[in-house]
Protein backbone atom coordinates (compact mmCIF):
# COMPACT_ATOMS: atom_id res chain seq x y z
CA UNK A 1 0.00 0.00 0.00
CA UNK A 2 2.77 1.96 0.42
CA UNK A 3 4.47 1.68 -2.43
CA UNK A 4 1.94 2.37 -4.90
CA UNK A 5 1.28 6.25 -2.38
CA UNK A 6 5.03 6.51 -3.11
CA UNK A 7 5.37 5.91 -7.30
CA UNK A 8 2.90 8.36 -7.75
CA UNK A 9 4.68 11.68 -8.12
CA UNK A 10 2.60 13.64 -5.57
CA UNK A 11 4.87 16.67 -4.16
CA UNK A 12 3.14 16.76 -0.67
CA UNK A 13 4.01 13.24 -0.04
CA UNK A 14 7.50 13.56 -1.11
CA UNK A 15 7.89 16.41 1.31
CA UNK A 16 7.74 14.19 4.29
CA UNK A 17 8.61 10.94 3.04
CA UNK A 18 11.63 10.97 4.46
CA UNK A 19 10.67 11.59 8.10
CA UNK A 20 8.12 8.30 7.47
CA UNK A 21 11.14 6.19 6.11
CA UNK A 22 13.02 7.49 9.21
CA UNK A 23 9.88 6.24 11.50
CA UNK A 24 9.84 3.00 9.64
CA UNK A 25 13.23 2.65 10.43
CA UNK A 26 13.17 3.16 14.28
CA UNK A 27 10.04 0.82 14.36
CA UNK A 28 11.85 -1.67 12.59
CA UNK A 29 15.08 -1.74 14.55
CA UNK A 30 12.92 -1.64 17.80
CA UNK A 31 11.22 -4.92 16.70
CA UNK A 32 14.41 -6.36 15.53
CA UNK A 33 15.76 -5.50 19.25
CA UNK A 34 12.41 -7.39 20.82
CA UNK A 35 13.25 -10.55 18.45
CA UNK A 36 16.87 -10.50 19.43
CA UNK A 37 16.47 -10.17 22.81
CA UNK A 38 13.10 -12.46 22.55
CA UNK A 39 9.70 -11.28 23.79
CA UNK A 40 9.60 -14.98 26.68
CA UNK A 41 13.21 -13.58 27.82
CA UNK A 42 11.69 -9.86 27.57
CA UNK A 43 13.90 -7.51 30.03
CA UNK A 44 12.28 -6.69 33.14
CA UNK A 45 12.36 -2.99 34.82
CA UNK A 46 15.51 -3.09 37.24
CA UNK A 47 15.18 0.43 39.62
CA UNK A 48 18.49 1.22 40.90
CA UNK A 49 18.52 0.29 44.84
CA UNK A 50 18.52 3.75 46.97
CA UNK A 51 21.11 2.46 49.16
CA UNK A 52 24.81 2.23 47.00
CA UNK A 53 26.43 -1.20 47.11
CA UNK A 54 29.07 -1.43 49.70
CA UNK A 55 32.12 -2.82 47.87
CA UNK A 56 34.77 -3.38 51.31
CA UNK A 57 34.84 -2.14 54.87
CA UNK A 58 37.97 0.09 55.90
CA UNK A 59 37.79 0.19 59.80
CA UNK A 60 34.63 1.76 60.68
CA UNK A 61 33.45 3.31 57.45
CA UNK A 62 32.19 1.53 54.10
CA UNK A 63 33.72 2.13 50.44
CA UNK A 64 30.81 2.00 48.37
CA UNK A 65 30.70 2.03 44.59
CA UNK A 66 29.69 6.34 44.48
CA UNK A 67 32.46 7.00 46.58
CA UNK A 68 34.78 5.22 44.03
CA UNK A 69 33.42 7.37 41.23
CA UNK A 70 33.59 10.12 43.17
CA UNK A 71 37.53 9.30 43.23
CA UNK A 72 37.53 8.89 39.84
CA UNK A 73 35.39 12.11 38.80
CA UNK A 74 37.37 13.92 40.94
CA UNK A 75 41.02 12.65 39.14
CA UNK A 76 39.36 13.29 36.36
CA UNK A 77 38.79 17.28 37.21
CA UNK A 78 41.96 17.57 38.97
CA UNK A 79 44.25 16.03 35.48
CA UNK A 80 42.01 18.33 33.58
CA UNK A 81 42.34 21.54 36.13
CA UNK A 82 46.51 20.69 35.85
CA UNK A 83 46.85 19.60 32.35
CA UNK A 84 44.91 22.70 30.61
CA UNK A 85 46.55 25.06 32.70
CA UNK A 86 50.14 24.37 32.43
CA UNK A 87 52.46 26.68 30.77
CA UNK A 88 49.37 29.61 30.98
CA UNK A 89 51.08 32.34 28.31
CA UNK A 90 49.88 36.28 27.60
CA UNK A 91 48.74 35.86 24.32
CA UNK A 92 46.44 32.03 24.86
CA UNK A 93 46.45 29.07 22.64
CA UNK A 94 42.88 27.94 21.26
CA UNK A 95 42.75 25.66 24.62
CA UNK A 96 43.83 28.08 26.87
CA UNK A 97 41.01 30.33 25.18
CA UNK A 98 38.46 28.30 25.81
CA UNK A 99 38.94 27.18 29.11
CA UNK A 100 39.44 31.39 30.23
CA UNK A 101 36.42 31.61 28.50
CA UNK A 102 34.32 29.27 30.87
CA UNK A 103 35.69 30.27 34.05
CA UNK A 104 35.34 34.17 32.64
CA UNK A 105 31.60 33.77 31.54
CA UNK A 106 31.04 31.65 35.49
CA UNK A 107 32.99 34.07 36.93
CA UNK A 108 30.60 36.76 35.21
CA UNK A 109 27.12 35.05 36.03
CA UNK A 110 28.38 35.07 39.97
CA UNK A 111 28.88 38.83 39.59
CA UNK A 112 25.29 39.43 37.64
CA UNK A 113 23.63 37.41 40.54
CA UNK A 114 25.63 38.00 43.56
CA UNK A 115 27.33 41.21 43.15
CA UNK A 116 30.86 42.46 43.65
CA UNK A 117 30.81 40.66 47.11
CA UNK A 118 29.90 37.44 45.08
CA UNK A 119 33.56 37.47 43.58
CA UNK A 120 35.00 35.48 46.15
CA UNK A 121 32.84 32.34 46.04
CA UNK A 122 33.39 32.04 42.43
CA UNK A 123 35.65 29.36 42.66
CA UNK A 124 33.33 27.58 45.17
CA UNK A 125 30.48 27.97 42.25
CA UNK A 126 32.32 26.96 39.93
CA UNK A 127 33.83 24.00 41.56
CA UNK A 128 30.38 22.39 42.92
CA UNK A 129 29.25 23.68 39.30
CA UNK A 130 31.36 21.07 37.28
CA UNK A 131 31.62 18.28 40.23
CA UNK A 132 27.68 18.16 39.88
CA UNK A 133 27.42 18.21 36.25
CA UNK A 134 29.95 15.41 36.03
CA UNK A 135 28.51 13.22 38.70
CA UNK A 136 25.60 14.06 37.01
CA UNK A 137 26.19 13.28 33.35
CA UNK A 138 28.30 10.21 34.79
CA UNK A 139 25.35 8.48 35.22
CA UNK A 140 24.11 8.72 31.70
CA UNK A 141 27.45 6.69 30.46
CA UNK A 142 26.95 2.96 29.57
CA UNK A 143 27.28 0.15 32.51
CA UNK A 144 27.00 2.95 35.24
CA UNK A 145 24.69 2.30 38.08
CA UNK A 146 24.39 -0.87 36.02
CA UNK A 147 28.45 -2.55 37.19
CA UNK A 148 29.02 -3.08 41.25
CA UNK A 149 31.82 -0.85 41.12
CA UNK A 150 30.21 2.39 39.35
CA UNK A 151 27.04 4.48 39.90
CA UNK A 152 26.77 8.40 39.05
CA UNK A 153 27.74 9.65 42.59
CA UNK A 154 24.82 12.78 42.64
CA UNK A 155 22.08 9.55 42.40
CA UNK A 156 23.51 8.33 45.71
CA UNK A 157 21.99 10.60 49.03
CA UNK A 158 24.92 10.49 50.90
CA UNK A 159 27.15 12.17 48.38
CA UNK A 160 24.48 15.10 47.67
CA UNK A 161 24.09 15.19 51.42
CA UNK A 162 27.61 15.85 51.76
CA UNK A 163 27.71 18.36 49.33
CA UNK A 164 24.59 20.14 51.27
CA UNK A 165 26.39 20.00 54.33
CA UNK A 166 29.97 21.60 52.66
CA UNK A 167 27.60 24.49 51.35
CA UNK A 168 25.51 24.96 54.65
CA UNK A 169 28.77 24.95 56.67
CA UNK A 170 29.78 27.72 53.94
CA UNK A 171 27.09 30.24 54.12
CA UNK A 172 26.88 29.95 57.77
CA UNK A 173 31.05 30.19 58.72
CA UNK A 174 30.85 33.36 55.97
CA UNK A 175 28.12 34.76 57.58
CA UNK A 176 30.08 34.22 60.98
CA UNK A 177 33.18 35.73 59.68
CA UNK A 178 31.60 39.10 57.53
CA UNK A 179 28.96 40.04 60.19
CA UNK A 180 30.83 39.05 63.49
CA UNK A 181 29.38 36.49 65.62
CA UNK A 182 27.23 38.72 67.58
CA UNK A 183 24.86 40.62 64.53
CA UNK A 184 25.09 37.49 62.97
CA UNK A 185 23.30 35.14 65.42
CA UNK A 186 21.41 38.38 66.04
CA UNK A 187 19.25 37.98 63.07
CA UNK A 188 18.03 34.60 64.53
CA UNK A 189 17.48 35.94 68.26
CA UNK A 190 16.76 39.35 67.26
CA UNK A 191 15.49 41.30 70.58
CA UNK A 192 16.14 44.80 69.03
CA UNK A 193 12.17 44.56 68.90
CA UNK A 194 11.91 45.12 72.45
CA UNK A 195 13.11 48.60 72.05
CA UNK A 196 9.50 49.91 69.91
CA UNK A 197 7.11 48.18 72.78
CA UNK A 198 6.52 44.42 73.93
CA UNK A 199 4.20 43.30 71.23
CA UNK A 200 6.82 44.68 68.07
CA UNK A 201 9.37 42.38 70.01
CA UNK A 202 7.74 39.21 70.69
CA UNK A 203 6.74 39.04 66.54
CA UNK A 204 10.26 40.13 65.95
CA UNK A 205 11.43 37.42 67.80
CA UNK A 206 9.11 35.08 66.30
CA UNK A 207 10.11 36.24 63.34
CA UNK A 208 13.89 36.17 63.81
CA UNK A 209 13.59 32.32 65.06
CA UNK A 210 11.31 30.86 61.85
CA UNK A 211 13.88 32.05 60.16
CA UNK A 212 16.92 30.31 61.59
CA UNK A 213 14.59 27.23 61.75
CA UNK A 214 14.20 27.39 58.27
CA UNK A 215 17.89 27.48 57.87
CA UNK A 216 18.42 23.87 58.79
CA UNK A 217 15.76 22.98 56.07
CA UNK A 218 17.68 24.65 53.06
CA UNK A 219 20.59 21.94 53.22
CA UNK A 220 17.77 19.25 53.33
CA UNK A 221 16.37 20.48 50.50
CA UNK A 222 19.12 21.04 48.52
CA UNK A 223 20.09 17.52 49.07
CA UNK A 224 16.87 15.70 48.60
CA UNK A 225 16.45 18.31 45.50
CA UNK A 226 19.35 17.16 43.75
CA UNK A 227 19.43 13.01 44.93
CA UNK A 228 15.77 12.88 43.79
CA UNK A 229 16.06 14.83 40.12
CA UNK A 230 19.14 12.40 39.43
CA UNK A 231 18.19 8.96 41.30
CA UNK A 232 14.43 9.66 39.08
CA UNK A 233 15.85 10.28 36.02
CA UNK A 234 17.89 6.90 36.16
CA UNK A 235 14.71 5.55 37.27
CA UNK A 236 13.10 6.97 34.14
CA UNK A 237 15.78 5.91 32.44
CA UNK A 238 15.73 1.89 33.33
CA UNK A 239 12.21 1.76 32.71
CA UNK A 240 11.94 3.80 28.69
CA UNK A 241 14.66 1.47 28.41
CA UNK A 242 12.67 -1.86 29.30
CA UNK A 243 9.52 -0.75 27.58
CA UNK A 244 11.12 0.95 24.48
CA UNK A 245 14.13 -1.21 23.79
CA UNK A 246 16.15 0.45 21.25
CA UNK A 247 16.61 3.60 19.79
CA UNK A 248 13.41 5.33 21.34
CA UNK A 249 14.73 5.72 24.47
CA UNK A 250 17.85 8.07 23.22
CA UNK A 251 15.36 11.45 23.48
CA UNK A 252 15.03 10.41 27.22
CA UNK A 253 19.37 10.30 27.22
CA UNK A 254 18.70 13.65 26.30
CA UNK A 255 16.75 15.08 28.41
CA UNK A 256 18.45 13.32 31.09
CA UNK A 257 21.92 15.52 30.16
CA UNK A 258 19.99 18.51 29.86
CA UNK A 259 18.55 18.00 33.85
CA UNK A 260 21.81 17.09 34.95
CA UNK A 261 23.48 20.63 34.05
CA UNK A 262 20.10 22.20 35.14
CA UNK A 263 20.46 20.90 38.36
CA UNK A 264 23.92 21.17 38.73
CA UNK A 265 23.05 25.08 37.88
CA UNK A 266 20.61 24.99 40.58
CA UNK A 267 22.69 23.67 43.07
CA UNK A 268 25.83 25.97 43.05
CA UNK A 269 23.67 28.99 42.19
CA UNK A 270 21.40 27.98 45.84
CA UNK A 271 24.83 28.24 47.30
CA UNK A 272 25.87 31.15 46.33
CA UNK A 273 22.47 32.78 46.60
CA UNK A 274 22.02 31.51 49.98
CA UNK A 275 26.10 32.83 50.72
CA UNK A 276 25.55 36.24 50.04
CA UNK A 277 22.08 36.24 51.71
CA UNK A 278 23.75 34.82 55.40
CA UNK A 279 26.37 38.39 54.36
CA UNK A 280 23.46 40.63 54.78
CA UNK A 281 22.76 41.60 58.07
CA UNK A 282 19.01 42.98 58.99
CA UNK A 283 20.22 45.78 61.52
CA UNK A 284 19.53 48.47 59.16
CA UNK A 285 16.11 47.53 58.26
CA UNK A 286 14.41 49.75 60.87
CA UNK A 287 17.26 52.87 61.49
CA UNK A 288 18.15 54.98 58.67
CA UNK A 289 19.19 54.00 55.18
CA UNK A 290 22.44 53.53 54.22
CA UNK A 291 23.74 53.17 57.53
CA UNK A 292 26.18 50.27 57.08
CA UNK A 293 26.71 50.51 53.35
CA UNK A 294 27.37 47.00 52.73
CA UNK A 295 24.00 46.03 51.39
CA UNK A 296 23.51 43.18 48.66
CA UNK A 297 22.47 44.40 45.25
CA UNK A 298 19.01 44.35 44.08
CA UNK A 299 19.21 40.97 42.70
CA UNK A 300 19.51 39.02 45.68
CA UNK A 301 17.03 40.72 47.50
CA UNK A 302 14.39 39.37 44.45
CA UNK A 303 15.59 36.15 44.92
CA UNK A 304 15.21 36.31 48.11
CA UNK A 305 11.89 36.74 47.53
CA UNK A 306 11.28 33.40 45.37
CA UNK A 307 12.64 32.28 47.69
CA UNK B 1 -1.22 -0.32 51.59
CA UNK B 2 2.15 1.07 50.96
CA UNK B 3 1.06 1.50 47.23
CA UNK B 4 -1.75 2.96 47.93
CA UNK B 5 0.01 5.20 49.98
CA UNK B 6 2.90 5.82 47.41
CA UNK B 7 0.32 6.90 44.75
CA UNK B 8 -1.02 9.45 47.31
CA UNK B 9 1.94 10.75 48.04
CA UNK B 10 2.18 11.68 44.22
CA UNK B 11 -0.58 14.20 44.53
CA UNK B 12 1.39 16.62 46.30
CA UNK B 13 3.56 17.11 43.26
CA UNK B 14 0.17 18.67 41.69
CA UNK B 15 1.40 22.29 43.89
CA UNK B 16 4.54 22.76 42.77
CA UNK B 17 3.23 21.99 38.79
CA UNK B 18 1.02 24.83 39.75
CA UNK B 19 3.62 26.92 41.20
CA UNK B 20 6.04 26.54 38.55
CA UNK B 21 3.66 26.97 35.74
CA UNK B 22 2.22 30.42 37.29
CA UNK B 23 6.18 31.05 38.07
CA UNK B 24 7.08 30.88 34.44
CA UNK B 25 3.62 32.24 32.88
CA UNK B 26 4.22 35.44 34.93
CA UNK B 27 8.19 35.87 34.07
CA UNK B 28 7.55 35.24 30.52
CA UNK B 29 5.38 38.04 30.89
CA UNK B 30 7.68 40.61 32.50
CA UNK B 31 10.49 39.32 29.84
CA UNK B 32 8.02 40.21 27.01
CA UNK B 33 7.22 43.61 28.94
CA UNK B 34 11.03 44.17 29.75
CA UNK B 35 13.58 42.78 27.82
CA UNK B 36 16.52 44.03 28.81
CA UNK B 37 15.84 43.05 32.01
CA UNK B 38 15.62 39.37 30.69
CA UNK B 39 18.82 37.60 32.37
CA UNK B 40 17.95 38.87 35.65
CA UNK B 41 14.53 37.35 35.32
CA UNK B 42 15.74 33.94 34.00
CA UNK B 43 17.79 33.92 36.49
CA UNK B 44 15.35 34.26 39.80
CA UNK B 45 12.87 32.28 37.74
CA UNK B 46 15.52 29.39 37.69
CA UNK B 47 15.75 30.21 41.22
CA UNK B 48 12.33 30.29 42.27
CA UNK B 49 11.16 27.03 40.07
CA UNK B 50 14.62 24.92 41.55
CA UNK B 51 12.85 25.43 45.23
CA UNK B 52 9.18 24.96 44.24
CA UNK B 53 10.51 21.87 42.69
CA UNK B 54 12.37 20.38 45.71
CA UNK B 55 8.73 19.94 47.12
CA UNK B 56 7.87 17.96 44.63
CA UNK B 57 10.62 16.05 44.56
CA UNK B 58 10.19 15.24 48.21
CA UNK B 59 6.60 13.88 47.53
CA UNK B 60 8.59 11.82 44.93
CA UNK B 61 10.84 10.42 47.71
CA UNK B 62 8.70 10.02 49.64
CA UNK B 63 6.12 7.76 47.50
CA UNK B 64 9.64 5.62 46.13
CA UNK B 65 10.28 5.03 49.65
CA UNK B 66 6.76 3.77 49.98
CA UNK B 67 6.84 1.81 46.74
CA UNK B 68 10.11 0.35 47.52
CA UNK B 69 9.20 -0.88 51.58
Amino acid sequence: MQESSEARPARARNRYLPLWIAIGAVLVADLLAALVIGFPDYPTIEIEPIAPHVLFPVGPFTITNSIVTTWVIGAVIVVLAVALTRGLRLIPNPVQNAVEWIYESLANFVVSLGGPAAKRYAPLFIALFIFIVLSNWSGVIPFFGKVEWLRAPTSDLNVTAGLAIVSFCVFHLEGIRVLGPRRYFGKYFNVRGFRHGPIDGVIDLFVGLLEGLLEFLKPVTLALRLFGNVWGGEVMLSVMTALLLAVLPLPFLGLELFIGLIQAFIFAILTLVFTVLALESHDDEHATAGEHGEEGPATVKRAAAAA
Amino acid sequence: MEPIGAGLALLGVVGPGIGIGILTGLSTQAMGRNPDAAPVIRANMIIGAALAEGLGILAFVVGILLALR
